[in-house]
């Protein structure tokens, strides 16, 4: 896609989704003996040597960090797995294979984090990376044909692909629908002209709350 | 059907010179395994479509000389000229384990029919019998003075014939090990050619051994007796080298140094077909569902040779008449040499031919399939038949009768020997994997780190690490020259002993401590005709159990303390603080095949022995895990999955608190590591693994402990068990307050846990009471309401059981609720003159009822919903009801307040009870009826009232 990590674009930039992607939980083998946390989101623990326990992806990253534990990496991130999912991509010309909402942040925190708890760390990188590689091929070769529907359907399209195409794909709707429905243009252009233009500007501001 | 030459096809390339190359089929005929022994890979072919690349298996690095798969088909091993047997899973062929290693290239592998077991012999002395599930060595058969280069297990599976490269049978005897027969010089003697290798085979039906003969041709021995009955043969110019009985053991293939491959109809003892090739045929395998003969000639090429029978005969494979219920025993057809193994006797062919020689049209495999339903009895009525149409002399038929009738009863015992351990386990440290070649393996697991240790050529490399990095010490590998196979850990340090190796290297025990203010603490105990077997390790003290049955206790500074004599020889040792616990052998096995062990704690510092007594163990198992639980209770792990914990109930008990049989998801193993009250502590080992290894790590799981009850008509063992463990959780808890109260120490917290429980223990009662009265179970209801600990739980109970519309049920818990009541003033009334102050009895009274009410508010709330959730759940379930347990709820006979005011009054109650005097006496006296003392017992914290208000 023409901007894929151009914050001008993009609703979030590529951080903010990984931010939001840190919430996901994730098991950790923890090395050293800890109370449980309570906090706000939960409680998570206790943490026992040895002993597999579920924490949200930020506290795996900051414990790991600081050599307190090691992240057993997901189900989902194993060769067999991911090769699987690859073969399905490119199978299948239409469809997405089911794979976790943020599994472009969650195997990028870990490739930075935790590689040497991935076994095959190179051989997983590189499938996911092609998978990566044939769902946004997919997603703008399916983005080339639709046409004159006023909304798009995408099973199992992850966070960071949704968040590359959705401006693009809102705008072109919009227009879709401006040409539609010739009646209605000067209403959509004059009602809506100062909000476009506002949004095209700085589209950022009002969405992030 | 002469003139037709078979196509052979390169699956090996080999090197130019003849070397010996195995072929055979697996159970349903979809793969052919082949071997060359000229080179190191294994090659798994696809028979239909032969133009596919094979499989290919490179574990080896040298030439692969032997394979066999398991009688199932799921286990290939193969023996190499590298010194090692190597065991894959089948057919995905993924390498599992070096199951075992020689000294000498490896020649003939055999997996005896339940699979269980693998012998492996080769250019070494002796033939190893390998137990499969854990690599353990079951026995070492020595006695022939060539390299083996042949095994067939007997298909009855109680004998084992072996020859060797000069000739020479020997019949084994499983279950001993005794050489039954020794036949020198029967069969050709191969020289140093090692593409050559002297086979030999039992029939089938395990009535006949075939081997080759000195006159180009195949003898016959029988079973029982190893004499001569009869030879094939025929036109073949040299000896023979290779046979294969056809699966029903009617007809064999031999090939010959000539270059030949013969048929032969064994009952006619004629040959019925040849064929000629232009190599040495090494390795035949009969296709076990069809009429075709896999071969494999020196030079590693190999093709199937269809239509092996001429279609006028009965097809090899067709009716298979005893063989059929040992194929559903797990019979090996397809190993190695034993692959041909099918069946035929004399005795037998004449029953079928008399029987069921006509138009068997059903297809093989189908065929199969019904057969496996008729297992053993149709083996015994086969016997029987072949007795009773045995037209041999009347010599030959006693034999068969003895031998037979005995076979028979003995095959069970022999079998469930084989199995497990044929006899008294030996010594091990709990926590211990066996070594690997080249990995690492762990001396000594358990929940606070790990000893690993990894062999090189003349030292060995010992790292401890511990789980908790943040506060365990750091300690620094160490290089053991020693060789360390025995070792143990705590937080104070480690120990260390090896066995002995001969005159020069003699058992050593060594302490190392972790953290010392002195210098060089580490020391060394040398034991000169003794071996130490196992190590313990506690607070302040080592003890080692060595092979003259003598317990030698050291303290951690290397005083040698105590030397106790044991009775038996040991089998393991745990210690924990203080205690130390050794289990020994008492006796040998029983014949039902179990062992009888003894344990015994000791308690150092103080000298005693608290307890001694038989451990128990699953009858057939053995002890594969001993030590203490967190809380110091002893426990025990058997090869069975039960978990055994020690208590002192019934003058000392072992309670069987899990079982692997109930919770295992198929193909899962759990090697124990320890537990605590509630769970066990193990690491998952995916079948056929049964221990860990280092790397990657491994990480623990918790399983929640359970008794192993019988299913009952209440369908709630979830419950049944939850009581229980409460029960015991509440003895073991009230034991340790009456040892502390004896010390005069402080049991608050003690005291508060026992709470906890007790209040656990009503809610779980309550939820039995609710499925009880569901299920109509109203005596065991009532007396699950006598074991309700506070009178509120028997109030919910009452209330219960009025929604539930059984009025004579509540009438019931009203009595014991009035009986309760009544033991209670009555203690109260006792025990008030012992009060020192002088108080209004009735406030005070009034007050502490309001605190259990207010106290067990929370209890009451989930009673509550309890019984609504019942109330949905039943029959006559109503809101209206609903309504009325709410209105009734608060019917306290002592306070007399409407509900919403319950907790208002209570508190100004409280403010009075409390101006009136820090001490009340009565603060928890209506918590446990009949503790209502006057002694000043503790706050509990579970009562948010009396927090605030002791402030």
């Amino acid at each position: 896609m023409a901007g894929q990590s151009d914050p001008h674009i993009s609703l979030f930039s590529a951080e903010e989704v990984e931010f939001m992607a840190e919430d996901e939980l994730i098991e950790i083998v923890p090395n050293m003996r800890m109370d449980p946390l309570n906090f706000i989101c939960g409680d998570f623990g206790p943490f026992l040597p040895q002993i597999a326990t579920q924490v949200p992806m930020w506290l795996a990253v900051a414990l790991k960090k600081r050599g307190k534990c090691a992240i057993r990496p997901p189900l989902w991130m194993s060769v067999e797995n991911l090769t699987k999912v690859l073969e399905g991509e490119r199978d299948s010309q239409g469809a997405f294979q089911a794979l976790p909402f943020h599994y472009v942040e969650i195997s990028r925190l870990l490739f930075d984090h935790a590689r040497d708890d991935i076994p095959d760390m190179y051989m997983v990188r590189s499938l996911i990376e092609d998978i990566r590689d044939v769902r946004v091929h997919k997603v703008e070769t399916s983005l080339e044909k639709f046409s004159g529907t006023s909304a798009v359907k995408i099973p199992n399209l992850s966070a960071m692909e949704v968040n590359i195409i959705r401006p693009f794909v809102g705008r072109a709707l919009q227009a879709f629908y401006k040409h539609d429905n010739p009646e209605k243009i000067p209403d959509v252009d004059r009602a809506s002209s100062g909000q476009t233009r506002v949004a095209n500007n700085e589209p950022r501001r009002p969405l992030r709350r | 059907m002469k003139i037709k030459s078979l196509k052979l096809r390169e699956a090996h390339k080999g090197s130019a010179n003849a070397s010996f190359c195995s072929i055979l089929w697996d159970l349903n005929a979809h793969h052919l395994v082949t071997a060359s022994s000229s080179e190191p890979s294994i090659s798994i072919h696809d028979p239909l479509l032969p133009s596919n690349p094979p499989r290919v298996l490179r574990h080896h690095r040298d030439g692969v000389t032997a394979l066999a798969l398991s009688p199932n088909s799921t286990c290939l091993s193969s023996g190499s000229i590298d010194h090692s047997v190597k065991l894959y899973k089948f057919p995905g062929g993924e390498f599992e384990t070096n199951i075992t290693r020689f000294t000498l290239p490896i020649r003939a592998l055999a997996f005896n029919k339940s699979g269980s077991m693998l012998a492996a012999a080769g250019d070494d002395e002796g033939i190893k019998l390998i137990n499969t599930i854990d690599g353990s060595i079951a026995r070492v058969l020595k006695g022939h003075r060539g390299p083996v280069t042949g095994l067939a297990f007997d298909p009855n599976g109680e004998y084992l014939a072996s020859i060797d490269s000069i000739g020479t049978v020997i019949y084994w005897e499983l279950q001993s090990g005794r050489t039954l027969y020794t036949l020198k010089g029967v069969a050709p003697d191969t020289g140093s050619d090692t593409s050559i290798l002297n086979v030999l085979s039992w029939s089938p039906d395990g009535e006949t051994l075939a081997v080759p003969g000195l006159k180009n041709d195949i003898v016959m021995y029988d079973r029982d007796t190893a004499e001569k009955l009869f030879t094939l043969r025929g036109d073949h110019t040299q000896p023979i080298c290779f046979m294969s009985w056809s699966p029903n053991g009617k007809y064999m293939a031999t090939s010959s140094l000539d270059k030949q491959i013969l048929i032969w109809d064994v009952n006619r003892k004629q040959d019925i077909d040849r064929q000629k090739f232009d190599n040495r045929i090494c390795c035949m395998a009969w296709k076990p569902i069809g009429n075709a003969l896999a071969v494999i000639d020196v030079m590693g090429k190999y093709g199937v040779w269809e239509s092996v029978v001429p279609s006028s005969m009965k097809s090899p494979t067709e009716d298979i008449p005893s063989s059929r219920s040992k194929n559903s025993n797990g019979l090996l057809f397809f190993d190695e040499e034993d692959e041909e193994d099918q069946e035929l006797s004399m005795s037998g062919s004449l029953s079928d031919l008399g029987e069921d020689s006509h138009g068997e049209s059903e297809p093989p495999s189908r065929k199969r399939l019904r057969k496996q339903s008729v297992i053993d009895d149709d083996q015994h009525e086969d016997v029987y038949n072949e007795l009773n149409l045995c037209t041999k002399t009347e010599y030959r038929k006693k034999v068969h009768r003895i031998n037979k009738e005995s076979s028979d009863k003995e095959r069970d015992g022999s079998r469930s020997m084989m199995t497990f351990r044929p006899k008294m386990q030996e010594a091990f440290q709990p926590g211990s994997t066996p070594p690997q070649p080249g990995k690492r393996n762990f001396l000594c697991y358990n929940m606070l780190g790990s000893i690993t240790t990894i062999k090189h050529d003349e030292y060995s490399h010992i790292e401890i690490d511990f789980h908790d990095t943040s506060t365990g010490p750091r300690v620094p590998p160490m290089t053991d020259y020693y060789g360390f196979t025995m070792a143990s850990l705590n937080e104070n340090g480690s120990v260390f002993a090896n066995p002995c190796k001969g005159e020069k290297n003699m058992s050593t025990l060594m302490y190392r401590p972790f953290s010392s203010w002195a210098n060089n603490s580490e020391w060394y105990m040398r034991f000169e005709g003794e071996e130490v077997k196992a190590v313990a390790l506690g607070g302040t003290w080592v003890a080692a159990v060595t092979s003259l049955n003598f317990l030698r206790i050291y303290t951690d500074g290397g005083l040698q303390k105590h030397i106790l004599s044991l009775n038996g020889p040991v089998v393991t040792a745990a210690g924990f603080k203080d205690e130390l616990a050794i289990v020994t052998h008492i006796s040998d096995c029983l014949p039902s095949n179990e062992q009888m062990l003894e344990f015994r704690i000791f308690n150092i510092s103080k000298g005693t022995q608290p307890f001694k007594g038989h451990l128990p163990l699953t009858p057939g198992s053995y002890l594969t895990w001993f030590g203490f639980t967190e809380e110091g209770q002893l426990s025990s792990y058997d090869s069975k999955g039960v978990l055994r914990v020690f208590t002192s109930q019934y003058g000392g008990n072992w309670l069987p608190l899990f079982s692997a049989s109930k919770e295992r998801k198929s193909g899962e193993n759990y090697w124990v590591v320890g537990l605590n009250a509630s769970k066990l502590f193990c690491i998952v080992c995916k079948n056929p693994d049964s221990f860990p290894q280092v790397l990657p790590k491994p990480v623990l799981t918790l399983l929640n402990l359970s008794f192993p009850l019988a299913s009952s008509d209440l369908g709630e063992e979830a419950l049944e068990n939850e009581f229980m463990l409460n029960n015991l959780h509440l003895s073991q808890i009230q034991k340790r307050i009456e040892v502390m109260a004896d010390e005069g120490l402080d049991t608050t917290p003690l005291d508060d846990e026992a709470f906890d429980i007790e209040a656990a223990q009503d809610r779980c009662i309550f939820r039995l009471i609710a499925s009880c009265c569901n299920g109509d179970k109203l005596v065991r209801a009532t007396e699950l309401v006598k074991l309700l600990s506070v009178e509120k739980s028997v109030r919910g109970a009452i209330q219960l059981a009025t929604a539930l519309k059984l009025p004579i049920l509540a009438e019931r818990f009203n009595n014991i609720l009035e009986e309760r009541l009544q033991s209670k003033t009555e203690v109260l009334k006792t025990s008030l003159p012992r009060s020192k102050h002088d108080r209004n009895v009735k406030a005070d009274v009034a007050a502490s009822m309001a605190l259990t009410a207010t106290e067990r508010n929370g209890d009451q709330t989930a009673c509550l919903e309890d019984s609504r959730e019942v109330n949905d759940a039943g029959k006559n379930a109503g809101p209206s009801q609903v309504k009325n347990l709410q209105t009734q709820r608060p019917s306290n006979p002592f306070l007399k307040l409407p509900n919403n005011q319950e907790e208002k009054k209570v508190e100004e109650v409280m403010s009075e009870s409390q101006s009136q005097g820090p001490s009340n006496p009565f603060f928890k006296s209506s918590n446990k009826v009949g503790e209502a003392t006057g002694i000043q017992q503790s706050h509990r914290p579970s009562n948010p009232f009396l927090k605030s208000t002791a402030k």
